[in-house]
């Protein structure tokens, strides 16, 4: 903190040498108004980063009672910590609609420049979203969707359809169209659009290649539900060749389930990208041997893109001036063999 | 009065004298005497149940056959009841003496966490991996005290102060695991409760001596009178010169050291610790001792009919696996279970439960 | 009075013939008939399950006969439902008075049958019959705002009372109405029947007391066994020993058995010094000796029950000190009076003394379980043994130890109370109207009972609101009024009208 401290402070004492003397009218309440003269020239290649436009962003999402969340959130955080030029608003985490919208409203009262939300669940938070629209103020809508996509100035998407591919491309691959191979899938909290696009996902990747899901079971997210419902699973289905489980964290109750079975005739592929199980991927002794990153820096992008829409600045890599509307992430798989580029990013479950 | 009729013309054909003669002196006849048989007892109760069972164990095998009907998936299936299991034994207690513990589910949560916390996981493997066995049990125990000393000193109605509970020690959960998954690498404690004995799993031979002593607990000592006593009439039994508030104390605090034996075996089916262990469990608890036939107003309740009950619920969902169904039709056959259930056991028993 | 010329007598309003109601398992009633006249007061006499509760059931329309019929002004109806008897005029005020606690007064008296507009209650209008009806009842002094769980019993009874007149009712019927009153609302009451009577309304009144039907009652119906075995008997040429004759099927004394004098050498048992709980009772202080009977008299509310409960430690005194044997007794301990050798017969048996639902021997082991049992498990075989003895010894009938106690008579329940503490061995017991609800054939046995514990050694106090049951029962009375002790005397030297005037100079004070 006391760089960027001491570089407010140049900035500050600048500012007032230059109009101490004249009008009162020039003279802001808040000092930091002043840090306009910093950096007034319009986007440029490489220059995003230098501290902007004093801007306030505020950041509100669901509860971080999965591992996946907790990083959502300690990233953004970190993310806006970088910038000197950002005051980062971070609301309590909520799995109440009713608490996140009012949370929303209150951002919109307090007048922040720009908002990044995660919607604990996107359709109920779409009219408080178009309400911080109108008020002037841009909305990053990361992760869940909103009902209307103009209730969001740019929308962060992991790619749920594409994870699902992602999964099944790589089952895939490794059965190499052994007729009648058997695939099971245990999905996430099923009442949940993602995970509806991430079955519909493997469900499409695994037809092109002639295979089908055989058994499908849905956990909670939680080790808990993925332990019972693995066991569940795994008895119903005496020989299995493969399985896809769509979430890291109730992972490690899947393989706690498979352990407890005995079996090893099949291989397990994982989603999200716990370091856990990038960790189990890179020692090759579990039936984990992939898994699929649904990437959960997203909420820092959410938080880079929101200063840069609050400075009105563009993507410095894109010939375009603005912000894009849409940014989806890639969905890749982590195998042994790449695991090492990805293991920065696994987040503790 | 010539309206007056003699005694004998009220009933034709017998004489007053008669009447006098074939009573044997005052007989106090009770009214409506319930009828007793084997359907009306707790037995007959009981029987219900079993029924139930096996019609879905006979569904379960007519759509999954040797799958389901296998000795494997028997092991499946009361291994996956164990946790819930356990923790009902201890709910059943509570309930019969006319409480509620709602914490049971969010206790299982903090015991597993603090059972697995990076300093309990060190001491377990310096020392014993009874550590973390102990740990859980100290943490389950003491959330029951503070719930019974709450509810019978405090004056706190238990619905209220379990759900206080409920909620705080989910949040303390949650501060101490800091919303992370604890996993366990204390291997002999792996080794222990994911091992089996003669080809049972440990869990379900925890199920098993918990069930076989809360069945004793109840039928077989004085806690067990005390309880059905408390619950029956707290005031009968205070006047009778029983300990209710003691008791009542006890009661919670039983119901809590349920829960963190019930942390334990979560620890070990999961092999992780996490503050969504046991979430929602207690109304599957209490979902399977109110099935089981235990009156919610108390006084009234068998450790068989709770097993069944547990093993109702978990054998319904296995057969919903076997066939491959969906996890909300799952849920709307339970709540169909619990009230046809309910129904039944009213039914067989003759009476509603009327409160006492 | 009923006139004894058939053709002047008031005209007939109902009339029950041969109704017969069968229970699975039980035949409730087996052909009961009854007459009721304007303005009389009907008296309906019978033990416990001679079927006086289910033939006023039938008459409300909560049951449906099997058989029988019944007739208003002289034509045959059915009574389907609760809400077609008080069409037909019918209202039944049930011994468990059916008032709404957290409702007002008004609000009580026109439950399910609210004054009205489209569907917005008339508040006022309700307020004003109310408080018609009340001063009809010759109780203007209770507000229709009132809320009803603040009430008396008495006051409940009143609103009960009040409910049925809103319906407009010519016959009704009153389960056991004094059970719940002392003697002078018990008066009271009597004066409001009478009121009705002169009116028209036709009264059917339940009781076990014979003294209060040979005051109000005009005619008597016996049942026995679900059975009229004697109907319309003149109240006024009816000798009491017939009438329990008819109702137990044999002659009965209905009297106390007579005591030999407590020897002077007897010990003190129960010494009880300056005892008080604040805001009940104060400096009340007795001894009771081995082998003596002391009565406590006073009305409800005068700090009677209290007393008991106080001296057993159910309620923690706030002054004085219990001793039983030389032995001080923590204040505020059951358990301790227990172990010390107190009983408490408490006042309400079902909702005080018993487990309804448990079987009668554990309900006569439930302060002796943990003594039989070895290391904490229980010895049930011993339990049924000794629960056994006691019931052969004092005739609970049915002897089945294993039948639930909810089954039993208010006489039997009172049995296993008293078991209970002979099992325990008790050297003092405290009985709180130990003949409530107990019917005549029982009640003698209870007298005899008490008598045997006292010539046992035990030393005995008994409450009552029964004044003659407690001069009768007792070798020393206590009087008690307003929560002091306003006379301490033989039993002997007191009487009925003595201890009334005691009871009402202590409340004029």
């Amino acid at each position: 903190m006391s760089a960027p401290l001491h570089r407010r402070w140049l900035a500050v004492a600048g500012a007032t040498a230059a109009f101490a003397l004249i009008a009162a009218g020039c003279t802001s309440n808040t000092p930091e108004a002043d840090d306009t003269a910093a950096a007034v020239a319009p986007a440029a290649a490489g220059s995003n980063d230098e501290p902007g436009d004093k801007v306030t962003i505020a950041f509100s999402g669901p509860a971080a009672d999965h591992g996946w969340l907790g990083a959502i959130n300690s990233a953004a955080k970190a993310e806006a910590e970088k910038y000197s030029d950002v005051d980062f608003v971070m609301a309590e985490g909520t799995n109440d609609v009713s608490v996140q919208i009012s949370q929303i409203e209150q951002f919109i009262n307090d007048g922040v420049d720009a908002i990044v939300l995660l919607p604990s669940d996107g359709a109920a938070l779409t009219e408080v979203a178009t309400k911080a629209m109108n008020a002037g103020i841009p909305v990053v809508n990361v992760d869940r969707e909103f009902s209307d996509p103009n209730a969001a100035r740019t929308t962060v998407l992991g790619d749920n359809y594409g994870m699902g591919v992602s999964a099944g491309e790589y089952i895939c691959e490794q059965l190499g169209g052994t007729a009648g191979a058997k695939v099971a899938e245990i999905a996430g909290v099923d009442s949940l659009p993602l995970t509806q696009d991430r079955s519909r996902g493997f469900k499409d990747a695994l037809t092109k290649c002639g295979l089908k899901v055989d058994a499908r079971v849905a956990a909670g997210f939680t080790v808990e539900t993925g332990e019972e419902a693995a066991s569940e699973l795994l008895q119903a289905n005496p020989k299995l060749d493969a399985i896809w489980n769509h979430d890291d964290d109730q992972g490690i109750g899947v393989l706690a389930a498979i352990d407890a079975a005995g079996r090893d005739e099949f291989f397990m592929v994982g989603g999200a990208g716990s370091k856990n199980a990038m960790d189990a991927i890179k020692a090759d002794d579990t039936v984990l041997k992939a898994t699929v990153i649904y990437p959960s820096t997203q909420g820092a992008d959410g938080v880079k893109l929101a200063r840069l829409l609050a400075q009105n600045k563009g993507m410095s890599d894109l010939v375009d001036a603005a912000v894009p509307r849409t940014v989806q992430l890639y969905a890749p798989i982590v195998t042994k063999e790449n695991v090492d580029e990805y293991l920065p990013i696994g987040f503790a479950s | 009065m010539s309206e007056q009729t003699t005694p004998g013309a009220a009933v034709p054909g017998r004489s007053v004298t008669e009447l006098a003669g074939d009573v044997p002196v005052h007989a106090d006849r009770p009214a409506q005497a319930p009828r007793r048989g084997l359907l009306h007892g707790p037995a007959g109760r009981n029987l219900g149940l079993v029924i139930a069972l096996l019609a879905i164990c006979i569904f379960g095998v007519a759509t999954a056959g040797e799958r389901f009907a296998s000795p494997e998936n028997a092991l499946t299936i009361l291994r996956l009841a164990s946790v819930t299991g356990v923790v009902s034994i201890g709910m059943t207690f509570v309930i019969i003496g006319a409480g509620i513990d709602l914490s049971v589910g969010s206790v299982i949560g903090l015991a597993s966490v603090w059972a697995s916390t990076l300093a309990t996981q060190t001491m377990a493997q310096d020392l014993n991996w009874g550590v973390m066995v102990v740990t859980a049990l100290a943490v389950g125990l003491c959330a029951g005290l503070v719930n019974g000393v709450l509810i019978a000193y405090g004056k706190v109605v238990a619905f209220i102060a379990t759900l206080a509970m409920m909620v705080a020690a989910r949040g303390l959960a949650e501060i101490i695991a800091q919303r992370k998954t604890q996993v366990v690498s204390v291997q002999g404690f792996l080794d222990f409760f994911r091992g089996d004995l003669i080809g049972i799993p440990t869990l379900v031979w925890i199920f098993v001596l918990v069930s076989v002593a809360g069945w004793i607990l109840l039928n077989r000592t004085t806690f067990g009178r005390r309880t059905i006593a408390v619950g029956g009439n707290p005031e009968a039994a205070r006047l009778a010169g029983i300990k209710v508030k003691r008791h009542t104390m006890y009661l919670y605090a039983l119901s809590g050291l349920g829960a963190g034996i019930g942390g334990v075996m979560m620890l070990g089916r999961t092999t992780a610790g996490s503050s969504t262990n046991g979430l929602f469990l207690e109304l599957d608890v209490i979902a399977a001792v109110v099935v089981g036939g235990t009156l919610l107003v108390g006084g009234r309740g068998t450790i068989v009919g709770t097993v069944l009950g547990v093993l109702i619920f978990t054998t319904l969902s296995n057969v919903f696996t076997q066939n491959n169904l969906s996890s909300s039709a799952q849920a709307v056959a339970k709540g169909v279970i619990i009230v046809v259930a309910v129904m039944l056991q009213q039914r067989i028993a003759g009476r509603t439960p009327a409160k006492t | 009075m009923v006139s004894a010329d058939p053709t002047k007598a008031p005209p007939v309003l109902l009339q029950m013939r041969g109704i017969v109601k069968q229970f699975p398992g039980a035949r409730a009633l087996d052909g009961v008939d009854l007459e009721i006249r304007a303005g009389e007061v009907h008296c309906l006499l019978g033990q416990n399950g001679a079927g006086k509760s289910t033939l006023i059931k039938v008459l409300a329309g909560a049951h449906q006969p099997d058989e029988g019929e019944i007739l208003v002004d002289g034509t045959a109806v059915t009574i389907p439902h609760p809400v077609a008897g008080l069409k037909l005029g019918i209202a039944t005020m049930y011994q468990e008075l059916d008032v709404v606690d957290g409702l007002s007064v008004a609000e009580n008296i026109y439950l399910g049958h609210e004054l009205a507009v489209g569907g917005f209650s008339q508040r006022r209008a309700a307020t004003a019959h109310t408080r018609a009806i009340l001063k009809r009842l010759g109780h203007g002094d209770i507000s229709p705002h009132r809320e009803v769980g603040q009430l008396s019993a008495a006051g409940k009874q009143i609103v009960s009372m009040a409910r049925a007149l809103s319906h407009d009712a010519r016959v009704i019927v009153m389960d056991e109405p004094s059970a719940v009153l002392d003697s002078e609302e018990v008066a009271n009451l009597f004066r409001v029947v009478h009121e009705l009577t002169s009116s028209g309304v036709a009264i059917v009144y339940i009781s076990h007391r014979l003294d209060e039907i040979r005051q109000i009652g005009d005619r008597i119906t016996v049942l026995k066994d679900g059975r009229t075995v004697a109907t319309n008997l003149a109240v006024a040429q009816t000798p009491t020993a017939d009438l329990i004759r008819l109702m137990t099927g044999r002659d009965v004394e209905y009297a106390i058995p007579p005591r030999p004098p407590v020897p002077d050498d007897a010990p003190t048992l129960l010494h009880v010094d300056g005892l008080g709980l604040a805001g009940s009772f104060s400096d009340v202080s007795f001894d009771v000796r081995a082998g003596e009977v002391v009565g406590l008299a006073g009305l409800v509310g005068s700090g009677r029950t209290e007393i008991l409960e106080t001296i057993f430690g159910a309620r923690k005194r706030t002054a004085g000190t219990v001793s039983v044997g030389g032995e001080t007794l923590r204040p505020g301990s059951v358990s301790g009076a227990v172990k010390a050798g107190i009983g408490l017969s408490p006042e309400e048996r079902k909702s005080q003394g018993l487990i309804l639902d448990e079987p009668v021997y554990r309900n006569i082991t439930l302060s002796t379980f943990t003594r039989t049992a070895n290391a904490s498990f229980l010895d049930e075989a011993a339990e049924r043994r000794v629960a056994k003895e006691q019931i052969d010894a004092l005739d609970v009938r049915p002897s089945d130890p294993a039948r639930a106690a909810r089954t039993l008579s208010g006489g039997n329940q009172q049995k296993v109370l008293l078991a209970r503490w002979l099992v325990h061995g008790c050297r003092v017991l405290l009985l709180d109207e130990p003949t409530r609800g107990v019917d005549v054939g029982a009640r003698s046995e209870i007298y005899a009972l008490i008598a045997n514990l006292a010539k046992g050694g035990a030393a005995v106090v008994v409450v009552s609101s029964e004044i003659a049951e407690v001069i009768g029962l007792s070798d020393r009375i206590l009087v008690v009024s307003e929560g002091r002790v306003v006379h301490d005397g033989p039993a002997t030297s007191i009487d009925e009208h003595r201890v009334l005037d005691l009871v009402m100079e202590g409340s004029a004070a």
